[in-house]
């Protein structure tokens, strides 16, 4: 599904990006507030739709080696990306469409709360932090909301064995 | 130190009064068939009905497959219950409030796992938050399989529960139920090796695959039996040779 | 934000236009209750009382609790508490391969599988680039209209037993629903086998194609519920219970549900006029009028209205696709006999459909790793019930507990989508 055009004109003037992805752009962490809110109010895009929590587990730098004539691939840290879905609701003029844009958390780090801004980014945030560990700033109540209040861990990331065992029940 | 054998046998006080009374021992069993009569037939049912089960459960007791027929109804507490049908997914969070519930039930009380997410975790049974069967922390009577079972099987299910009840109460040794087998695993091959490098059992996938020529068969070598060949048409009736010859 | 103040078609019913799109007036109400209100903050002389409307309940929605501060009879907060059917599906999609999914994610929203299997099943063609033959979009669409029926008809049975209780009276539309819903359901035997968690769908197309004689079944079946569905609203629309239960009760903001991200019967019963499938069609959506019902009270009553509307018109959507069902294959790709054989190598999609509950989206993301194609990476199921469910601690204050019970089940919540 194609961008529409305002919100591309948007991306450019608030973040400077020129060419946005289907994923969406890359929002920095401090613009995110300020995006969200130009999204919502001028124009239009007042659906939340999701929010989407993907851990990406740290990948080691591999060195160059001359034997092979490989080159050194760079290290990838242990991140999180954010993904955010909003939709515009249609009528006599457009109709609905789905915009996604996304924000880069390194593990370890907030990002700051989009409830202030649609509402039911609420409960949604509390879910990706409860499963991901994403951990948001400004959130009014952020406490686990799927797993039990005493659980360990974050069940979604890469690194969490599906077969953890929680006693006594393995 | 000497054993007091004044202690041995427990009388009840009202014992020799009852011994001495004719019929007594008809009437007592009879009185306890009446009951068992009673019970067996009355089993109120507690839904704990956590997922897909539930709405099965909720099937067996409409209009279609009648659960009322058996004299069950559903209660929503369980001090009113003498059954507790587990229906559904039970995780880590929710194991305390089952076992809590489970033992808020009067005696004589029984539980039936149904499905296979009650039986055993289904495939959710390695999962971090699922519990992998009730039977881990509660005794079970009866289990229905299935996913979900048919209305049927869980009637069925209910019916194994009353002979078993009936039979308990006249006094016979009841086999204690366990998990039904898996069976087959098909169609999920058993692999070996890793995840990464998986080495699959041949025989056994292409048997799946073959499934439609027959499946394990294919794969032994052995072929379907020939169907019986159908019975000779009857012969057609013999012409009147009496009249043809009077004709010529 | 603009405000332009219309008339609507409805009589004394205005409506204002926020953020383009055109509400009830009469339903705005700002500011919203806070939901994470200290409750110490309220009236310290009061004498509040926490009740636990705890995970087993009587009523049918399955495992939710909610935490209800009490002021006498009217409640002033309420707290839900959900997770008690976390089944963790979406970390089990990361282990499984596309082929596996199906089955897996059957199970989130049980009343209505083959939903569940479309959003799937959309989202991995969407990733793997695979076209879907129109004779299995036909056979998808006139599913998921009969499904539809199905669980708005479970939705009215249930809605029954929580206003009257299983002994109290509510348990005769009950019956009278799920006799119907029978019918339906051996409808779907006939198609793929189950009653119930079919795994028909596939990354493709389907694996089942209609067998001869169905579609005269089909027709059948849509007409005789039809004419049940008159008998229900006879039964239910004018009973003067029913109208004090229903009528007033629950009044949901449009604004807040947008906000939200509630869509369906809810939105819908609040003025707004969206629906994914005429919208935005996919499938075999495009190819027939759709006309979606609208109310504006927001009240219980109007859900109500709205879903009785959805469901004659998914009986008649459903016989008019069957007269046109294409001829050939039903399935794009090659029939799945080894789990690894649907891969995607890289990307991530989102993909919505219109569900009973409102917008149920898929996301996933494609593993990049070599050796990983045909595992997900990472599979969100977006469910419609949850956002739902978010509108509980507004809606509940100032509410008795039997009102908050009529709210609950009119909101229609399934908690294996919502804890998946």
């Amino acid at each position: 599904m194609s961008l529409p055009g305002d919100f591309l004109v948007l991306c450019r003037d608030r973040l400077g990006i020129e060419e946005v992805s289907d994923e969406g752009p890359m929002v920095p962490r401090e613009q995110l507030v300020a995006f969200a809110t130009a999204l919502k109010d001028e124009l239009d895009f007042r659906f939340f739709v999701t929010v989407v929590s993907v851990h990406y587990p740290e990948v080691e730098a591999v060195p160059a080696d001359e034997e092979k004539g490989t080159e050194a691939v760079p290290g990838k840290p242990d991140c999180t990306q954010v993904c955010y879905r909003v939709r515009r609701l249609p009528n006599a003029e457009r109709k609905t469409v789905v915009v996604p844009f996304r924000v880069y958390v390194p593990t370890g780090e907030t990002t700051p709360s989009l409830a202030g801004v649609w509402v039911g980014a609420d409960w949604q945030e509390r879910e990706q932090y409860d499963l991901v560990g994403t951990v948001f700033a400004d959130h009014p109540d952020l406490r686990r909301i799927m797993m039990p209040e005493d659980w360990v861990g974050h069940p979604l990331r890469r690194d969490y064995a599906i077969e953890t065992a929680h006693f006594p029940w393995r | 130190m000497a054993v007091d054998e004044s202690q041995e046998r427990f009388e009840h006080p009202l014992y020799q009064f009852m011994e001495k009374m004719p019929g007594v021992d008809i009437g007592l069993t009879t009185a306890d068939r009446i009951l068992t009569w009673g019970v067996s037939n009355s089993l109120w049912v507690f839904p704990m009905a956590t997922s897909c089960c539930g709405i099965e459960f909720m099937a067996a007791a409409c209009g279609r497959f009648d659960m009322d027929r058996i004299g069950t109804i559903a209660r929503g507490t369980p001090r009113q219950c003498d059954v507790m049908v587990i229906a559904g997914t039970i995780t880590v969070k929710m194991a305390p409030r089952v076992k809590k519930l489970w033992d808020q039930m009067p005696e004589p009380k029984w539980a039936i796992a149904m499905g296979s997410c009650a039986i055993s975790g289904d495939f959710y049974r390695n999962i971090y938050s699922v519990v992998p069967g009730v039977d881990t922390f509660m005794p079970v009577d009866v289990y229905v399989p299935g996913c979900p079972p048919n209305p049927d099987h869980l009637l069925m299910g209910f019916r194994r529960l009353q002979e078993k009840i009936r039979a308990k109460r006249a006094g016979e040794w009841v086999e204690p139920d366990s998990r039904p087998p898996m069976g087959m695993q098909s169609p999920s091959v058993p692999r070996y090796g890793s995840d990464r490098d998986p080495v699959w059992d041949e025989a056994q996938l292409q048997s799946v695959i073959g499934m439609d020529k027959g499946g394990a068969m294919h794969r032994e070598g052995l072929t379907l039996p020939e169907p019986p060949a159908p019975p000779e048409p009857p012969a057609p009736p013999e012409p009147e040779t009496d009249a043809e010859q009077e004709a010529e | 934000m603009s405000y332009e103040v219309s008339e609507s078609v409805e009589e004394g019913v205005q409506l204002v236009t926020v953020g383009g799109v055109t509400v009830p007036l009469g339903l705005t109400q700002a500011p919203w209750p806070d939901p994470h209100m200290d409750i110490d903050s309220y009236d310290p002389d009061a004498d509040l009382m926490a009740l636990n409307m705890g995970p087993q309940h009587p009523s049918t929605h399955g495992v939710l609790r909610v935490k209800l501060f009490l002021d006498g009879e009217v409640c002033v907060k309420a707290v839900p508490y959900l997770g008690y059917l976390h089944r963790g599906v979406e970390k089990l999609c990361e282990k499984l391969t596309y082929a596996q999914l199906t089955p897996i994610v059957d199970k989130n929203d049980y009343v209505s599988p083959m939903m569940n299997e479309l959003a799937i099943n959309m989202a991995i063609e969407k990733l793997i680039g695979a076209e879907v033959p129109p004779r299995a979009q036909y056979i998808r669409t006139i599913c998921a209209e009969i499904q539809r029926v199905a669980s708005h008809l479970l939705w009215l049975g249930t809605f029954g037993l929580d206003m009257g209780g299983a002994i109290g009276g509510g348990a005769s539309i009950f019956m009278h629903t799920f006799r119907e819903r029978e019918m339906i359901l051996d409808l779907f035997e006939e198609l793929t086998g189950c009653r119930f968690h079919y795994n028909t769908h596939t990354p493709g197309g389907n694996r089942h194609d209609i067998p001869a004689g169905w579609d005269a079944k089909v027709r059948h079946v849509m007409d005789h519920i039809s004419q049940r569905v008159e008998e229900y609203e006879d039964f239910v629309r004018d009973n003067p219970v029913f109208r004090a239960r229903t009528v007033g009760v629950g009044v949901v903001d449009p604004l807040l549900a947008i906000e939200l991200g509630i869509s369906g019967p809810i939105l819908r019963a609040s003025g707004v006029d969206h629906d994914l499938r005429r919208d935005d069609p996919y499938m075999a959506y495009g190819d027939i009028e759709l006309s979606v019902p609208v109310q504006t009270a927001g009240d219980c009553m109007a859900r109500y209205l709205v879903r009785l509307a959805e469901m004659k018109e998914s009986m008649r959507i459903a016989t008019t696709l069957l007269d046109g069902v294409p001829e050939g294959p039903i399935c794009s790709l090659k029939p799945v006999k080894l789990p690894g054989a649907v891969k995607a190598k890289e990307g991530s999609t989102y993909c919505a459909i219109e569900s009973p509950r409102g917008e149920l989206g898929t996301y996933i993301v494609a593993n990049t790793e070599r050796r990983e194609h045909a595992h997900p990476y990472r599979c969100k199921l977006r469910p419609p019930s949850m956002h739902a469910l978010q509108l509980l601690p507004y809606l509940a204050p100032g509410n008795n507990i039997s009102d908050i019970i009529v709210v609950l089940g009119s909101l229609d919540p399934i908690m294996g989508e919502v804890d998946r």
